[in-house]
Order: structure tokens, then C-alpha cells, then sequence
């Protein structure tokens, strides 16, 4: 056995190599193996960020709603945070999506949806629990050069309806149930210019904004969509089969579908994807 | 001791690469700040030897200028410094105090120092590499102290160069050397290694009324040092290379060839003493080719002192692979500015190398060059002096070397070469 960095022969029941003080008992590198991962997350051997636990993930509830992220093709890290709660017979979902010219976005989106999605599931205004979410991910910039920033939507569906709140571009579509192949209908209006450069967000440099709030009735049986511009960039023109939106059951399926689009299309941001089934029997 | 100042660490680079990009660049500043200055703080123990030559080519107007300029160094030492003056030829020998200690500065030792300077004459070889060493011996006497040597010298060295480059690799890290190039024909090519070797400064002063006011800046300079030697310790990863390591603000200084390795993958690269300043540094390494998205830490830098491993500052040096170009193409600002002052310098020792060989081409294409850069990067001085060795006609650019140039300004451009602008903020040269 030799020492990860300075190849020093080394015992195994060593905490520490003799010869250079490099911990033995650090984790492995995803890439290159080396027992090197210093607590900043890069190899100390050949370098490489390591992957974290966002870079990928899915969450299911009993109810059926179903959300995927995952950090795509191009992107070094998954800046993208989604929640998914149930509390009785209200479902809450929370996407929010780093501001990639901020510093430390991923925190942002993690602290929004962190704080959002609890509030909104104890019953909290859909307004209220963005102006929380928004003083959160405002105490995480030191001024306004450091300042963390995200895109926010929340859907929160009860009683057959369902109330939207967003900022920014992150966006809620209606996946209606059907027989042949269905393209999905927006229900949010981006805060964005017209070269895609949002013009509202949650952050210290945000300015005191209000969400827009929308209240949707579903005409029938389907799945609200909430997704970040990873996967609504590639949506145009998109169909997918009708009686793949379950009304009333398990959605993850039709969620890493959408998900394989995404990434087959070139993958160049993060993705996400949260369905909640509506207007059948469990909505 | 005096206090340690804070020491702040930041990093500018574009970390995107092409997709077969494997060149990483980034400048680092290293600063330190906080409550250090020369007139609050306890200063430190400081340590210093005069170093003058007496060969023969110093004789008639050179040694009586030498002279006038150790003895302005003298008066310029602060109450309580160790001080030693060598007097040297082709062997070295210690003119004040008797011995081989050093003693300490009053206003009883100084004058009885200038004395002794101004009974000095010329004659006999130069071997430059035997001063420092006696320098050294000395110096290592006062291992807790800020050790610094002043040298002054035409730099016509005739020893081996050999035997030169032994003495200045013994007396590396040891002690700082600032040199001074004396009389109006003294050749800057020695004194740049001793520089280089001993992380020091050469220079030259035009007008002998200048002199006293150098000499202050030098030791006060000296003197306001409160941490004897800092490393950066540099990190890559196993199947990188670290292509170079050079000082770039406020002189050029290549550290490349001075690493000492710590592990296969770290090496300390010396940077000597600091006091209250700002100096950056230009690192390049190269890295083995990266997926699309991957991101490495290509470099990990920190401030160290060797002595007691502590950890000053530190910073990561960022490597990511993308194939958007609005990304891997964005030069950052401070890299660029540095990478033209390096050309800047080497354009112009390039250019007066050719000049002196008579290839009259290559040295007016090279100063030519060195022209256009300088005016475009704030350099008035050194354009200034460049327009003084080559004409070019604003009209078509056409250049040409002009006949009479005074030494004094082609040593001047020599020896100033090395000294870089900063970047002011927003972009501009400055």
C-alpha cells in the first residue's frame, strides 16, 4: 500500500502516511481512484470537482407527483433545487434555478427551496413563503458584487387546483391525459427580455419584488409540469404520448423521459422536472 | 520581531478552456495589509552589508562615486542594525567593522564606517561570487534578523562563471540583494543574476545628487520588512505540469528554476522578505485533456512560511472544459496586461542583444515592437527611452536604429525592463 500523494510505502492501519502527513482515511476520488478528497471537494491527486449527491437525483411521494434533476452535459455542477412535499391532501413543489453569473448559486437554490417549500406546505400565502424564501437567499450575499441569486416557481395543489407564484424563467406547463401525443401548454409568463436575460429573481441585488401569482382549474384529467429552462428549452415542438400522463398514479416514469429529451437534445443545462397529477381521482 | 501583517491571496483567471485547451493561466496577488507600517510597528531585526568594489576597473571617477554611495548607504542605516562594509576585489575583506562581526549601527559606528569607505582604493580582480559569500558568513550570524546586502559594482565580474553560479546558488534564500550598477559603462548581465538568484533589485542612479535619496528608499525598504522569507507552495495534479511560476508586479522574476519540492506533487517557490506590499505573480500549468463540463483544480497555492509550515494565504487555480467559445475565448484582463509586459522585456533584451551584435534588423523589428507595446500599455518612461535607440515614422511605422545613443539611457532601458505596469482598473494599462 503506498500514500495517494507522496507514494510512500504505508500501513494499512495508518491514519496518516509518514512520510508527507496526508490523511489515509479520506474518500475516494470518483475519477482517478485516490483515497485524496480534501473537505472542499476536489481530488488532491489528479484535481477532479467531485460529483455531489444534486448532480442527480429523484424524488417520488405516495400521492404520485414525481420530480428528476440532474446537472446535465455541460454544466461542472448542478445549480438547479427542487422540493416535493404532501401534507394532507395538499402537494407542494418548489424548482429554483441558480443564477450562473452569481457566486455560489447552488446555495441560493438550495436555500430557496429549503425554505419555500415548508412554509408552503404549513399553509403559508404562496406570496409570503417567496418573500421568506427571498430574505433567505438574501443573507447569503455579503454585498451586492456577492450575492447569490435564484429563479423561483411553487405549485401547490389542493382541491382540484392548483396556485402558481414564480420570478424569473423556471415555469409551471399543463401535460393534459390522452390518447395520442400531447404537447404541453404553458401557464407562466417568463420575467425574462426578450434575449433571455431574467429580469427578476430572488437575491440581495433583487430589489423587492412580488411574485406573480397565477390560480389554474385544470380542464381535465393531466399532470402540471414544473420545470427549469434545462428542460423548457428544448420543449418546442416536443410531444409526448397522452396516456403516459398519469392523471392518478406514479409519474416518475414519464419524468425521466422527459428527462432522456433533455439530455439527448444536447443537455446544456441543468435539469429539472417535477409532475403533480391533477384533475383525476387523487387530484 | 515585529508583527506579522495579514496576508490576502486572490486569484484572476478565465477557468474555461476549449475543448483541447491545456494551458491554464492565472495571476496572483499576494498582499499584505492590516496595521504593519515602518513608523507604528516594532520593526524587526534587520541585518545589512555594504558590499563595495574595489577592483581596478572601479579606479578614477567609478571609486569615488562608489565611495560617495556607500558611504550615503551607511547614513541611511536606522539606529540598531547590524552592519557589515566589504570592500571587494578578486578575494573580499571586511573594511568596518574589524573582524568578522558585524556591528551595530550609531551614530559613533557610521562615522567611523564612512572613514573607513574613504580610505578605499582601486585595484585588483573582481570576483563578485566571494563578496557575496563573505556576505553570507556574516549574515548567518544573525539568523532572526531581515538580512539584506547592497552591492555596488560596474559588473565587469572576471570570474568563472562556473564558480560565480556555485556562490549564487550558496547564497540563495540565504539573504536579499539589491545591487547598484556604478559609472556610465557598468554591465547590467551580472547583476541581473544576482537579482534573480537573491530575489533582489538592480539598478542604476543617473545623477549623483540622487544618490542619497535612493539609498534611503533602498534601506528603508529593506528595513520595513517584517517577515524574513515566505514560499508560495504550488500544487498540481499528478498529470499536470507547472510550466512556470514567475513574479511579474512590480519586477519581472522568473521563480520557475527555484523550486524546492515538497512532495511529488508540490514545490516551494522562494519569494523572500515582505513588509507592507503588493506583488503578483503569472502561473501557468498544463493539463491533460478534459471532458466537456469536468471541472479540475489545476493549481493550489499557498503562502507558507518554510520555517514553521504555517499557512498564510491560499487560493485554487480553476480548470473547466467547455465548447462554448463566448466562455473558453474571454482572455481576463490582468493575464493578458502581464503576458505583454513579459514580451515587453524580452523584446527589448532581444532587441539591444542584436543591437550590440550589429544585426541591425532583428534589433529594430524587436525595439520597434517593444515601442508599440510600451506606449499601449502605459509605459511613457520606458517608451520614452526606447525612442531615444529607435525612430519610427508615426506615419507608416517604418523604423530605424538611431546612430548616437548616450549609454546611460541604453543602460537605463537595460536595466528598467524588467519593471512592469500595473493594470488599472477597467482594463487600461497604467
Amino acid at each position: 500500500m503506498t500514500c495517494p500523494l507522496c507514494e510512500a510505502p504505508v500501513l494499512a492501519e495508518h491514519a496518516f502516511c509518514e512520510a508527507c502527513g496526508h490523511g489515509l482515511d479520506a474518500p475516494a476520488c470518483a475519477a482517478c481512484g485516490a483515497q485524496a478528497v480534501d473537505a472542499d471537494g476536489y481530488c488532491e491527486r489528479c484535481g477532479l470537482r467531485q460529483p455531489t449527491g444534486r448532480d442527480e437525483a429523484e424524488l417520488t411521494i405516495p400521492g404520485g407527483a414525481a420530480g428528476v434533476t440532474h446537472k446535465g452535459l455541460r454544466r461542472a455542477r448542478n445549480e438547479d433545487a427542487m422540493a416535493l412535499l404532501e401534507a394532507g391532501d395538499v402537494t407542494v413543489a418548489v424548482v429554483c434555478d441558480g443564477v450562473g453569473s452569481s457566486p455560489r448559486a447552488d446555495e441560493a437554490s438550495a436555500v430557496a427551496v429549503g425554505v419555500a417549500a415548508p412554509a408552503l406546505a404549513r399553509g403559508t400565502d404562496p406570496a409570503e413563503a417567496f418573500a421568506l424564501a427571498g430574505r433567505a437567499v438574501a443573507e447569503l450575499g455579503s454585498s451586492p458584487d456577492d450575492a447569490p441569486a435564484c429563479t423561483y416557481v411553487s405549485a401547490v395543489v389542493s382541491g382540484g387546483r392548483a396556485t402558481l407564484a414564480w420570478a424569473g424563467d423556471t415555469r409551471v406547463y399543463w401535460l393534459p391525459h390522452g390518447c395520442g401525443p400531447v404537447t404541453a401548454v404553458r401557464l407562466t409568463d417568463d420575467h425574462a427580455t426578450a434575449t433571455g436575460e431574467i429580469t427578476a429573481w430572488l437575491g440581495a441585488d433583487a430589489g423587492d419584488w412580488k411574485p406573480s401569482v397565477r390560480v389554474f382549474e385544470p380542464p381535465g384529467p393531466g399532470s402540471l409540469l414544473v420545470c427549469s429552462d434545462g428542460l423548457w428549452r428544448y420543449l418546442d415542438g416536443h410531444t409526448v404520448p397522452g396516456a403516459a400522463v398519469h392523471p392518478g398514479g406514479a409519474s416518475l416514469d414519464l419524468a425521466r423521459e422527459l428527462l432522456r429529451h433533455a439530455l439527448g437534445c444536447g443537455g446544456h443545462d441543468n435539469v429539472t422536472i417535477v409532475l403533480i397529477p391533477l384533475g383525476g381521482q387523487h387530484g | 520581531m515585529g508583527d506579522q501583517p495579514a496576508f490576502t491571496l486572490q486569484i484572476d483567471q478565465n477557468k474555461y478552456l476549449p475543448l483541447d485547451g491545456r494551458e491554464v493561466h492565472a495571476i496572483l496577488t499576494v498582499s499584505s495589509t492590516g496595521t504593519v507600517t515602518t513608523t507604528t510597528s516594532v520593526p524587526a531585526e534587520a541585518a545589512e552589508v555594504i558590499i563595495v568594489d574595489t577592483s581596478g576597473s572601479m579606479s578614477g571617477g567609478k571609486i569615488r562615486e562608489a565611495r560617495q554611495a556607500a558611504a550615503s548607504a551607511v547614513q541611511a542605516l536606522r539606529d540598531g542594525v547590524s552592519f557589515a562594509v566589504i570592500a571587494g576585489t578578486d578575494t573580499a575583506r571586511v573594511v568596518y567593522p574589524r573582524g568578522r562581526t558585524m556591528a551595530r549601527a550609531t551614530r559613533a559606528t557610521r562615522a567611523e564606517a564612512q572613514t573607513a569607505i574613504g580610505r578605499l582604493s582601486a585595484n585588483g580582480g573582481t570576483s563578485i561570487g566571494e563578496w557575496l559569500l563573505l556576505a553570507r558568513d556574516l549574515l548567518d550570524a544573525h539568523p532572526d534578523a531581515i538580512r539584506h546586502a547592497l552591492l555596488m559594482t560596474d559588473g565587469q565580474n572576471n570570474e568563472s562563471g562556473d564558480a560565480f553560479a556555485r556562490a549564487l546558488s550558496a547564497c540563495s534564500g540565504r539573504f536579499v540583494c539589491d545591487s547598484l550598477g556604478v559609472g556610465s559603462d557598468w554591465v547590467p548581465a551580472e547583476l541581473r543574476k544576482v537579482s534573480e538568484a537573491l530575489l533582489g533589485t538592480f539598478d542604476f542612479v543617473r545623477n549623483q545628487s540622487d544618490l542619497s535619496a535612493f539609498f534611503n528608499r533602498i534601506t528603508q525598504e529593506s528595513m520595513s520588512k517584517t517577515v524574513a522569507e515566505l514560499a508560495l507552495r504550488v500544487w498540481v495534479p499528478q498529470t499536470a505540469t507547472l510550466k512556470f511560476v514567475k513574479q511579474v508586479s512590480p519586477t519581472l522574476l522568473d521563480l520557475t528554476g527555484k523550486r524546492a519540492d515538497v512532495n511529488p506533487l508540490t514545490g516551494d517557490y522562494p519569494t523572500g522578505s515582505w513588509g507592507a506590499e503588493e506583488r503578483e505573480y503569472h502561473l501557468c500549468v498544463e493539463v491533460p485533456p478534459g471532458q466537456i463540463g469536468t471541472e479540475i483544480r489545476a493549481g493550489w497555492v499557498k503562502l507558507v512560511r518554510p520555517d514553521t509550515q504555517e499557512v498564510l494565504a491560499s487560493g485554487n487555480v480553476l480548470a473547466q472544459w467547455t465548447d462554448d467559445l463566448a466562455q473558453s475565448t474571454r482572455i481576463n484582463g490582468k493575464v493578458a496586461h502581464y503576458t505583454g509586459q513579459a514580451e515587453l522585456h524580452e523584446l527589448i533584451q532581444e532587441g539591444l542583444s542584436a543591437r550590440a551584435a550589429g544585426h541591425v534588423d532583428v534589433a529594430t523589428a524587436r525595439l520597434a515592437k517593444a515601442r508599440r507595446i510600451a506606449a499601449e500599455s502605459g509605459r511613457e518612461d520606458t517608451a520614452r527611452l526606447l525612442d531615444k535607440v529607435v525612430e519610427v515614422d508615426p506615419r507608416d511605422g517604418t523604423a530605424r536604429l538611431r546612430r548616437n545613443v548616450d549609454k546611460a539611457d541604453e543602460i537605463e532601458l537595460d536595466t528598467g525592463s524588467v519593471r512592469t505596469s500595473r493594470l488599472r482598473q477597467g482594463g487600461e494599462g497604467s
